[in-house]
């Protein structure tokens, strides 16, 4: 044992090696599995006069191989030791240990707890006094001159604390010593860090002129902690520090949300020298956001977690559109300009739902502290009761008018009165001129901004006048006129912008005037929903309780006993200490965080060299012992599968065919050895639901449930299919019949909805579903087929066309308007001037596009395709064919012209939604080529 | 060390034979076997058949001629109309030819030496060998199986008709097999060497003449064996462990060599041939040895082996 620098923790069990000979003699003994041959004159063989045969033995390499790993077993359950150490701790008077336990400590403390259970172990044997002080902690007084086993039981208990070392306690107690316990040898079980008192603690403990003077000190090289996290626009930057630059030294850095869930990592490197590292997290802002915790990858300590608050967040804006989200035109979008203005300073959200209320309900459980909605005009009412709620509690909303809300007949949400329909500045029909912005109120928050003299609104929509409307104002024009009214709801505020948030109604968007703006509104609201507005008391003392702390290990818990509440002094945090240890400080709705670092602390190893006293320098015992026991077991391990492998390779079974898969096999096994902390993104999820159709283009109708109303319909489409199919490029797949309550609707561009007057009207839902689906691009055709008893835009008002206002009454509908001679829809692929179904009555009812100025161009130019398109024409009824392809039903008048004009009204219907302004757009390719000079 | 030598393989079925049968066939001349018995009427091939006159098996039917012996009349024919009939016989000038070809487990061996197993050489060189002699117009049986028939796809016949048939019988039945007729015998003859010669005499003593095709596989004359190997006889499932097979080597060769010197010896005594055929070679020197024994009195009197 002396000669080697090993130990057993159990050596009895190397008697166990004696039986290795038993071993040797067995497995000699069983020979390996013969070869089994077919072989068809064995008969012949049974003649051959038995030889004397030696009896065939394993060969003596796999004895030897055996052997070698039933010793290597054995040796391995002795448990060996590599290079054990034993503390030296002479004499027998009082014994005092000082035990780092601060936040260094979590590194190292199996190694100090082992140390100093051997010292005090050894005080046990030679029946001596021991005082054990902690940096961090009660030091009572009682702790001096206690029995070794009382002092073990101590020892046990303490944990290591998620704070910096404080010597001050044990300073005093130092200083008032008694006679008796005036140790003879005094050990520091140090953290390996330097602390504020270390000299001054140095100084008493040279005074003790103890015999034996010991520190000991940690291996210092794998220490690191977080210090400091700054998110900027970009990416979110932490600092990472560590004690030692004698080697390079990398790691990671994980990211975690609230939950404890990881979000990212990221590497940071240490080069050698540097005692700073840099990682840096660019992640969307949103996830940036969410990160609640830091930690440094296989943390051992307080030092490699770093906590983060609400202060690290960025205001969250939800953003809701009344359009259609064309993303083709994103210049068109109201969205647009508000999220160029308000992308760098705030974290925008939008729906995943273009349902309204779906939408706000969602954008609302996402903490928004902002609500944006552009042009948006019916508010259903129970969306609308959510939204005010949540301006009660405290949440700004923020509106943008636009067409619809101009059409709108609810004042829901809205600051203050609107007059009914707004006002045109500068329409070819008025007087006036467009406005410019003059005055901001000076209670506004606009009030110290400069008055941009190049903002002119050229529409708006004009408030009622009353007496409260100065009051209400924020902006206004020239003529006196709001152009952003607020009202205080509750704790939040109502704000509406008189005008569209893109260029169309004025270039308020265009200015940088619109992005102070913004921010001023949204810069109100933050602080709003911040739940408990902590900081708000000002210079008053707020005393949070804690909520969750780190611990020693660097692990966010429950708060231990000793942590107590922390007193914010106007908003400045203190130093974590051990009664308010870092952690989070509040409840779970907001906290305040406390972190053991902040960018000025500094790691510095301790230098016993300048320490009073000059102590000998010692290294942990663990620390330099290593337990050979994993290793001899890993070997053995090996051993064995080298011996499966012969086994094998003997019974002759490693042919070619076999290796390769055996080798996969092997190679397999290894793998799963490998160790992987990586997760794997699961595929969750069915996606075969609709596949049918999207593969191919397909016309679609809804299911009213009148079987002969569906029947016609699916006809009328299968009809119009084959014809489109003959007559376009466009090759339509079988048309589908809607569930609209459950199918997914957005594979179709188009659906086709017959009005029956007898059906009941489709739940909320499935209108909310409608509504999402035509804010998304697509387009519903409804026919009321009532032209021969007025038909939709006539004078008396059928059943049908009832039913359908009633209907349409749930939906957010722009303005309509008759197709316009010179609409996309009359030269979208035929050229039409009329739409008659079966019957020739009224035309298409389409949305309202921008009337044309320019009066040149031979095609409107429309942005978008109508998402609503109403007849009473019949269109199904035309349309429809049976199985030998001759139509169903006549038309009124009876005519075959008629027929196929509906059948082109179909075509165009198709191709309008289609191709939307393409059409429009290809009027001009004569110029173009006149441009390009051909 | 590699995997096992020998291994055992699946029947070669009778119509993939048929096909690689053909293609051996088609290299061998047509064969006219050397008839002892009827030299004075073969005419082209044809054995001087297809003749009334005396012989065993039934030809026609004819009116009886006044001062014919009252004992050729068939008095059962005869009861049937006014008429009285005399039965001939056909002239048995034919040479009928039954050949069989061993399919017993111990034939479905191929070891690594060797392209194919024993029983798929075994059943090419008799299908082959019906095919020649079918052309030539000899009437080919195989006993147990098929009747003598001497059409021209005979070959064909018997390889559909092989499909069917329980073929493991370790020795041809040769009760259907008449005087003069030959007999060919396509098989390992692994049987104890007692046994076989045994069955080999109780056929020669019926008169008829046998053709022995003893085929071999390379492993077995050779003994390519090592190590500690157990044997297993596939046709009686017996089992023989060698501690060191190597060391076999030497005798077992003995043993097998004086077996097949000892086999060759007594078919000479009997005027049989023996046509030994190993299965690494390509089956048409089989093929052609055989068709010069049966062809040629001299080739076969010398008793050369293959």
């Amino acid at each position: 044992m002396s000669l080697l620098p090993i130990a057993f923790a159990s050596p009895w069990i190397l008697l166990a090696l004696a039986a290795l000979p038993i071993i040797w003699w067995l497995l000699r003994l069983t020979p390996p599995k013969p070869r089994e041959e077919a072989f068809p004159p064995t008969r012949l063989l049974s003649q051959i006069p038995k030889q004397e045969e030696t009896p065939a033995h394993s060969p003596w390499w796999l004895v030897l191989l055996r052997l070698a790993m039933a010793a290597l077993v054995i040796l391995a359950m002795a448990g060996p030791i590599w290079n054990p150490q034993k503390p030296v701790v002479s004499g027998n008077g009082p014994l005092l240990v000082i035990f780092d336990n601060s936040w260094a400590s979590g590194a190292s403390w199996p190694a100090q707890i082992a140390t100093a259970n051997r010292i005090i172990d050894q005080a046990n044997a030679d029946e001596r006094p021991v005082s054990l002080l902690f940096a961090v902690g009660e030091n009572a007084a009682n702790q001096i001159g206690i029995s070794a086993v009382q002092a073990k039981k101590t020892l046990q208990a303490a944990v290591p604390q998620p704070v910096m070392a404080d010597w001050s306690k044990t300073i005093k107690i130092l200083k008032n010593l008694p006679k008796a316990a005036r140790p003879t040898s005094i050990i520091w079980l140090s953290s390996g860090l330097q602390n504020t008192d270390d000299l001054l603690l140095s100084k008493l403990l040279k005074e003790q002129t103890a015999a034996d003077y010991q520190i000991y000190l940690p291996d210092l090289s794998q220490l690191a902690a977080i210090t400091n996290a700054t998110n900027d626009p970009s990416a979110m930057e932490i600092a990472v520090k560590r004690p030692q630059s004698t080697q390079s030294l990398s790691g990671e850095i994980i990211a975690f949300d609230e939950q404890g869930r990881s979000l990212a990592t990221t590497p940071y490197t240490f080069n050698e020298g540097a005692t700073l590292a840099k990682a840096l997290f660019k992640l969307p802002v949103e996830l940036r956001n969410d990160i609640a915790r830091i930690d440094i990858s296989g943390k051992t300590n307080a030092g490699g977690a770093y906590l983060l608050d609400e202060k690290f967040q960025r205001r969250r804006v939800g953003l809701i559109s009344g359009e259609n989200s064309d993303l083709a035109q994103p210049l068109l979008s109201p969205l647009y300009y508000i999220s160029r203005a308000l992308g760098p300073y705030s974290e925008l959200r939008y729906p995943d739902d273009a349902n309204i209320s779906n939408a706000a309900k969602s954008l609302i459980e996402d903490r928004v502290s902002t609500l944006i909605m552009a042009d948006i005009g019916t508010i259903s009412t129970d969306t609308a009761a959510t939204i005010s709620k949540w301006v009660e509690k405290g949440g700004m909303l923020i509106r943008f008018a636009g067409p619809r809300l101009a059409a709108s007949a609810s004042n829901a949400l809205i600051p203050v009165l609107l007059r009914n329909g707004g006002r045109n500045l500068a329409g070819s029909l008025t007087w006036g001129t467009p406005q410019p912005l003059t005055s901001f109120s000076p209670q506004s928050p606009f009030a110290d901004l400069n008055i941009p003299d190049d903002v002119t609104v050229s529409r708006q929509v004009l408030a009622e006048p009353n007496a409260n409307l100065s009051q209400n104002t924020w902006a206004s024009l020239a003529d006196g006129t709001p152009l952003v009214t607020a009202a205080k709801r509750g704790n939040g505020w109502i704000v509406l912008f008189h005008v569209t948030a893109n260029a169309s109604w004025s270039n308020l968007a265009l200015s940088g005037s619109f992005v102070e703006m913004l921010r001023r509104v949204v810069r109100l609201s933050g602080s709003a929903v911040s739940g408990k507005n902590i900081s708000a008391n000002g210079a008053k003392e707020t005393v949070l309780p804690p909520f969750k702390t780190l611990n020693g290990k660097g692990q966010l818990e429950n708060p231990p006993g000793n942590a107590k509440p922390l007193a914010l002094r106007s908003g400045k945090l203190n130093i974590a200490n051990y009664d308010n240890p870092p952690g989070q400080y509040g409840s779970a709705d907001g906290f305040v965080v406390q972190n053991l670092m902040n960018a000025s602390s500094k790691i510095v190893p301790i230098d016993p060299e300048n320490l009073n006293g000059k102590p000998v320098r010692l290294a942990y015992i663990a620390d330099a012992a290593e337990k050979l026991r994993p290793w001899l077991l890993a070997s053995a391990l090996l051993l064995l599968a080298l011996d499966c492998l012969a086994v094998i390779w003997m019974a002759g079974l490693l042919s070619r065919e076999i290796i390769k898969p055996s080798m996969a096999l092997i190679f397999l096994g290894l793998l799963m050895f490998m160790p992987s902390n990586q997760g794997f993104a699961q595929n969750s999820g069915n996606t075969t639901t609709g596949f049918e159709a999207t593969l191919s283009t397909r016309l679609a109708y809804v299911i009213t449930g009148n079987s002969e109303v569906d029947e016609i319909s699916r006809q009328g489409l299968i009809g119009l299919t084959a014809y489109i199919h003959s007559r376009t490029s466009l090759e339509p797949g079988p048309p589908v019949g809607l569930d609209i309550s459950k199918d997914e609707l957005s594979f179709y561009p188009l659906i086709y909805w017959p009005v029956d007057p007898d059906a009941k009207i489709p739940d909320a839902n499935s209108m909310a579903r409608i509504d999402a689906f035509m804010k998304k691009g697509g387009t519903v055709i409804f026919d009321t087929k009532d032209a021969l008893s007025g038909g939709f835009g006539g004078a008396t008002v059928s059943r049908a066309t009832e039913k359908l206002r009633e209907m349409l009454a749930g939906l957010d509908i722009p303005p309509l308007e008759r197709v316009p001679s010179d609409h996309v829809l009359t030269k979208a692929f035929y050229l039409l001037k009329v739409f008659p179904g079966r019957f020739n009555g009224d035309t298409l009812w389409v949305e309202a596009s921008e009337p044309e100025t320019d009066n040149e161009r031979p095609v409107r130019v429309g942005d978008g395709v109508s998402s609503i398109i109403i007849t009473s024409n019949d269109f199904a009824g035309a349309w429809a064919i049976d199985e030998q392809g001759r139509p169903l039903l006549p038309t009124v008048p009876s005519s075959p012209i008629l027929r196929t004009y509906a059948f082109r009204v179909g075509v165009n219907l198709a191709m309008y939604t289609l191709t939307g302004n393409y059409k429009s757009d290809q009027v001009h390719i004569p110029a173009l080529l006149e441009r390009l000079g051909q | 060390m590699s995997a096992t030598i020998g291994t055992r393989v699946e029947h070669a079925s009778g119509a993939e034979t048929l096909e690689r049968a053909r293609a051996r066939a088609a290299l061998i001349p047509d064969l006219l076997t050397e008839s002892r018995h009827i030299s004075n009427t073969a005419i082209n091939g044809w054995h001087g058949r297809r003749k009334r006159g005396v012989g065993e098996n039934f030809w026609q039917f004819r009116p009886y001629v006044e001062g014919e012996t009252l004992a050729k009349i068939d008095w059962r024919r005869s009861a049937r109309d006014e008429h009285i009939y005399v039965q001939d016989k056909e002239w048995e000038a034919a040479h009928t030819l039954w050949i069989w070809a061993d399919n017993s487990p111990s034939m479905l061996y191929k070891s690594a030496l060797a392209d194919v197993s024993k029983q798929s050489r075994a059943m090419v060189l008799a299908l082959a060998l019906c095919d020649i002699l079918a052309r030539s117009g000899e009437r080919i049986g195989w006993p147990g199986v098929s009747k003598p028939s001497s059409h021209r796809n005979a070959a064909e016949n018997i390889a559909a008709e092989l499909m069917h048939a329980n073929l493991d019988v370790g020795f041809p039945p040769t009760e259907h097999v008449k005087k003069f007729s030959e007999l060919i015998m396509i098989s390992d003859f692994l049987d104890p060497i007692d046994e076989l010669i045994e069955n080999i005499n109780a056929i020669a003593r019926r008169g008829i003449r046998g053709h022995i095709v003893q085929i071999i596989d390379p492993a077995e004359e050779s003994f390519p064996y090592a190590g500690r190997t157990e044997f297993l006889d596939p046709e009686t499932g017996s089992t023989f462990i060698a501690g060191r097979a190597e060391q076999l080597a030497g005798d077992y060769t003995k043993l097998f060599s004086a077996r097949k010197q000892t086999l060759t010896n007594h078919l000479t005594r009997l005027g049989w041939s023996h046509v030994i055929h190993h299965t690494d070679n390509p089956a048409s020197t089989a093929l052609v040895a055989l068709h010069s024994r049966l062809s040629n009195e001299q080739a076969y009197n010398s008793g050369a082996s293959q």
